[in-house]
């Protein structure tokens, strides 16, 4: 397998409503990235987005996303109709050809101009569950109910996650909803999709993310912090929700044992928890325990923005380790109903 | 004052074939029936063409279920979208009907969340009016259900339809904003790239060619003159809804300064014969009053109802070299 690094990371604030367009919004990171590594725009070898038309009602609105890469020269480029953690791991992939050096991998969308709770219902099954209008959130609803019925958590535990989620929010500035407050002031909030309340879900935001890969020599030249991939992986669980036990996700489990995410420490995990009871689904399914810190960038619940939202996992682990505050870490990103699809990528620094 | 948010909806009327496996449970629905497909030993509801394990194609041995059955899990819908199957606070579930060995997720209509339990018995009920879709059944608590009479279809369920239908809302960004007032006062505004220094009229906000994101010190006004740099002539087709009857032009305009075209303009009394590359117009705006920009996005902006007529200036026709490279 080649060595693949992250030379360089770049996100938008989580907007609630970003007044410019969605290549606007890619723009300022394509060029952020450049300046800071120094490169031409003519030196990255692929680019790779991931976005969705759907989000704010466009067709054909990823064509003039590649407005905000830049006309000219031409762009050897690729889609993704999903998060930009997806179109990372096409990258991830398609430089393992070893045929070229540099690749930049982008996750963005504008969910404000839309609906998202009946645009979501649409990536569902076409017979059976999208003329339901059978939305994410309900879909969360019940996977908590599942988890209560289990026995592996109680609404308490949920308020948790959010309360140290909003809390850690505070100190991102990225984050678009942030909160100091207790779980049993949470608990008083009345229900939105029972077991969950408001707060159990995620903002609707837009924004945008953004990584730069690099391969071997290439990404030691680029930086003096690579942070590398050593392994990336995704599994997707049933579509069916009833062919699913929702508190477990087995695809998941598979992922992390072929990653071998526990040969050593994690240090940190950026979670796609966008409802709160999904974390204690991905603790379990990924075995953490308290050696590992959860989310300390807050996590989707602080932002979400759609189809960005799994890169800004990878980049929030990314930007610890560069920093020093991590020495290895995982990130997941997550599409679909209660949590149907999962990639799980393990990132670790050192030259 | 900024121009009201661009409203619009999105709609994609999608009309299904449902397959050998699909198509018997929605037929099933269509006259008061559930059904199950047998795999390897269980009975999966609602039916699925593959086995989930295996992914081995399973023989189509249905099973009749329910119409009764339990709740699994739920969660009370407080506030249902405009796509729920009730426009008031309901339940979706997972529900295990009798004889089946997997859950459905469906709604349950009931008198609020206190009402609602797992392990709670439930029982199917039928709309008055079905489609074959999904929405047919709904559940409702055991002791509430009322039994009424299907009347069984003919034939087969072969398509289902699906209407997708969206609406948005989205302010015009900055630049677009610009450019709409500017039309409203019967003025052309563009933007001037400080980088490549290229003219976008209307602009996206930002330079594509040189990555530059572009602001209100860009804003350039152009003239209302300009030249012809493409066209085609357009024979109306007499379909449902159409309301042209007599051939007119869409052209491509470049304003005098300006490095992109405005497209669509409309031409209507230029004779097709003497319309040509090259040929040098000059913008008439309508009344202030009559001026309008309703139909503009965020994706595509023309000139709006601003414009009246294009006028031929009388200068000599630009050559057609000057204007290669510039038509679109």
């Amino acid at each position: 397998m080649e060595d693949i690094a992250i030379v360089a990371f770049a996100q938008t604030p989580s907007y609630r409503r970003y007044p410019d367009s969605e290549p606007a919004l890619l723009m300022g990171l394509v060029n952020a990235i450049l300046a800071e590594t120094g490169l031409e725009r003519r030196e990255i070898d692929f680019t790779i987005a991931g976005s969705c038309d759907y989000l704010s009602g466009m067709p054909f609105a990823f064509i003039s996303n590649v407005d905000a890469f830049g006309a000219w020269p031409p762009v050897y480029e690729s889609h993704v109709e999903m998060d930009g953690a997806f179109a990372l791991f096409e990258g991830f992939v398609r430089m393992q050809v070893g045929d070229i050096d540099t690749c930049l991998v982008a996750g963005s969308g504008k969910s404000s101009p839309g609906r998202p709770r009946e645009i979501f219902p649409l990536q569902g099954d076409p017979y059976y569950h999208a003329p339901l209008g059978l939305d994410p959130v309900s879909m969360a609803g019940i996977q908590a109910q599942c988890l209560l019925t289990a026995g592996k958590a109680c609404e308490r535990d949920f308020a948790e996650v959010v309360s140290r989620s909003r809390r850690d929010g505070q100190s991102n500035p990225y984050a678009q909803v942030t909160a100091d407050v207790s779980p049993d002031e949470l608990l008083k909030e009345p229900y939105f999709a029972s077991p969950l309340r408001k707060h159990d879900l995620p903002p609707i935001s837009d924004g945008a993310a953004m990584v730069l890969l690099a391969r071997g020599e290439r990404a030691r030249a680029l930086t003096r912090t690579p942070v590398w991939i050593r392994g990336i992986d995704h599994r997707i669980e049933s579509h069916h929700p009833g062919l699913r036990d929702l508190t477990t996700l087995p695809g998941l489990e598979i992922a992390a044992k072929r990653l071998a995410i526990h040969a050593a420490p994690i240090d940190t995990a950026e979670l796609c928890v966008r409802y709160s009871p999904e974390e204690i689904v991905l603790r379990e399914a990924l075995g953490l325990d308290q050696g590992t810190r959860i989310n300390p960038s807050g996590g989707p619940l602080c932002g979400h923005p759609v189809m960005a939202t799994g890169l800004t996992r990878v980049v929030e682990a990314a930007r610890r380790i560069a920093r020093g505050d991590a020495r290895r870490a995982i990130a997941h990103a997550a599409s679909g109903a209660a949590l149907q699809q999962n990639l799980l990528c393990v990132l670790e620094g050192g030259a | 004052m900024a121009l009201p948010p661009v409203s619009f909806t999105l709609e994609y009327p999608y009309t299904r074939t449902v397959g050998p496996v699909v198509g018997p449970f929605l037929t099933g629905l269509r006259d008061g029936r559930l059904f199950g497909i047998r795999c390897r030993g269980r009975v999966i509801c609602p039916p699925i063409e593959f086995d989930p394990e295996t992914g081995e194609t399973l023989a189509h041995d249905f099973v009749e279920v329910g119409p009764g059955g339990r709740v699994e899990s739920w969660s009370w819908i407080a506030e249902p979208t405009r796509k729920h199957p009730f426009q008031r606070p309901f339940a979706f579930a997972l529900i295990r009907l009798e004889g089946a060995d997997t859950a459905l997720v469906h709604a349950v209509t009931a008198a609020g969340p206190e009402a609602m339990a797992v392990g709670m018995r439930v029982r199917a009920q039928y709309r008055a009016e079905r489609t074959s879709a999904i929405t047919d059944v709904y559940f409702v608590p055991e002791a509430l259900a009322v039994d009424s009479y299907v009347p069984p279809g003919k034939g087969e369920v072969g398509i289902t339809d699906h209407l997708i239908s969206l609406v948005y809302d989205e302010p015009l960004t900055a630049a677009r904003e610009r450019y709409a007032q500017g039309l409203l006062a019967g003025r052309f505004i563009g933007q001037k790239s400080p980088k490549s220094g290229q003219v976008f009229i209307p602009s996206a906000g930002y330079d594509p060619l040189s990555r530059v994101l572009m602001t209100l010190a860009d804003d350039v006004e152009l003239p209302p003159t300009g030249t012809v740099v493409g066209f085609t002539v357009i024979t109306p087709v007499q379909y449902y809804g159409q309301k042209e009857t007599e051939p007119y032009i869409r052209a491509s305009i470049l304003l005098d300064g300006a490095d992109t075209p405005l497209g669509q303009q409309d031409i209507r009394d230029i004779p097709a014969a003497e319309f040509r590359v090259g040929l040098r117009v000059r913008a008439a705006f309508r009344e202030p009053a009559s001026r309008s920009v309703d139909d503009f996005t965020n994706r595509w902006a023309g000139t709006g109802n601003c414009i009246e007529r294009w006028v031929p200036t009388g200068e000599p026709d630009v050559p057609f070299e000057q204007v290669e490279g510039r038509m679109f």
